[in-house]
């Protein structure tokens, strides 16, 4: 166990449940590098929804809590409403966050919550066998899609900044350097945070989508096809060619929620000292 | 020049996936013989020699149970 995981890991729950050359390993790994640079393990508090990706937080030492399907953003947003001290950090797969929960996803990040979303991307539902999910690409073949995918894939990064995320970004496990800044940013940002990370699941998305369940491969797809553009003008021509844009989007300041609703509160009790009724 | 020293392998929660043999760009890695006691193929330095310390097989090992020790500075001279 490297000096990281000897300090943040729950040791009486290893070995991590991943297959072997799952991403979510290296989202943990990254995701306590930049905590351990931040030094911020104390305010942490994380929710998780149910899927593969959902163990991530499990196996850190922090506060967690485990919802049902698709629930972890509202879980979430009552933490931050109840404490807004805590950094609050939901780690979501692509079906959990952008099927199930994709009502939530919209109005947490319409109201521009001081939380952390953290989708990790592997275009299928890995742990419940390789059915088709939102993110599978048009034309896929998998196990509830034999003849082809019909339907359009959803683009969690364009629904986020379409929703008024406040910042958005994407990267690849294949780009661990800049997860770890992202995570930085993300952290310490005062708003919405969505972080779509693409992940390897050579299980189901090597065998189901790419043709091989070789991790190396699988890893290798990534590298080849994730390209930084952060221009979203210029998504489209990548897109074409069978590519996933990547980069920090978008980060701008705007009014957080819970903020304001303490300013409204503090607003109202000085209205109401005054006789005032609002 | 920066060199390691060794490098562990955590043989209790090695699953094999040799991420970190593909990653390396210094050959240092080959596919060993020993099972873990999670009954994979484990990785085995075959180079140290080589390693650099760049610390990528840390940083893209899944399982989190590679950890490279750099030579300590100053040893060449004692």
């Amino acid at each position: 166990m490297n000096p990281l995981g000897e300090k943040y890991l729950r040791k009486d729950f290893l070995p991590f449940l991943f297959c072997p050359g799952c991403g979510d390993g290296m989202i943990v790994q990254a995701f306590l590098q930049a905590v351990d640079d931040l030094g911020c393990v104390d305010d942490l508090a994380l929710t998780a929804g149910i899927g593969c990706s959902a163990w991530i937080g499990v196996y850190m030492h922090v506060d967690i809590l485990k919802v049902l399907h698709g629930r972890a953003i509202p879980a979430a947003i009552g933490i931050k409403a109840t404490n807004p001290s805590r950094k609050v950090v939901t780690f979501t797969g692509d079906g959990d966050c952008l099927a199930i929960g994709g009502n939530h996803l919209l109005h947490a990040a319409r109201r521009n919550i001081d939380m952390t979303v953290v989708m990790v991307n592997n275009q299928i539902y890995a742990m419940t066998g390789g059915q088709v999910a939102p993110s599978t690409a048009v034309g896929s073949k998998t196990q509830t899609t034999p003849y082809g995918n019909l339907e359009r894939q959803l683009n969690g990064c364009k629904v986020a900044i379409a929703a008024g995320a406040t910042m958005v970004s994407r990267w690849s496990t294949a780009h661990p350097k800049q997860l770890i800044k992202t995570f930085k940013k993300a952290l310490n940002h005062k708003g919405f945070s969505f972080i779509e990370i693409m992940s390897q699941c050579p299980v189901q998305t090597g065998r189901y989508l790419l043709g091989s369940g070789s991790p190396q491969f699988n890893f290798q797809w990534l590298k080849d096809h994730c390209m930084k553009e952060e221009d979203p003008s210029k998504w489209a021509e990548i897109e074409a060619q069978g590519n996933i844009p990547v980069g920090d989007f978008l980060q701008v300041e705007q009014p957080e929620f819970m903020a304001e609703v303490a300013r409204m509160n503090q607003r109202v009790k000085e209205a109401q000292a005054k006789g005032g009724d609002r | 020049m920066k060199g390691a020293e060794r490098i562990e392998i955590d043989r209790r929660y090695c699953k094999g996936c040799m991420l970190c043999k593909y990653i390396c760009p210094c050959d240092v890695y080959d596919l060993g013989q020993e099972r873990s006691d999670l009954d994979y193929l484990m990785p085995h330095v075959a180079r140290i020699e080589n390693c650099k310390v760049c610390g990528l097989c840390e940083q893209h090992c899944p399982d989190m149970v590679l950890t490279v020790v750099a030579k300590k500075k100053g040893k060449e001279k004692e």
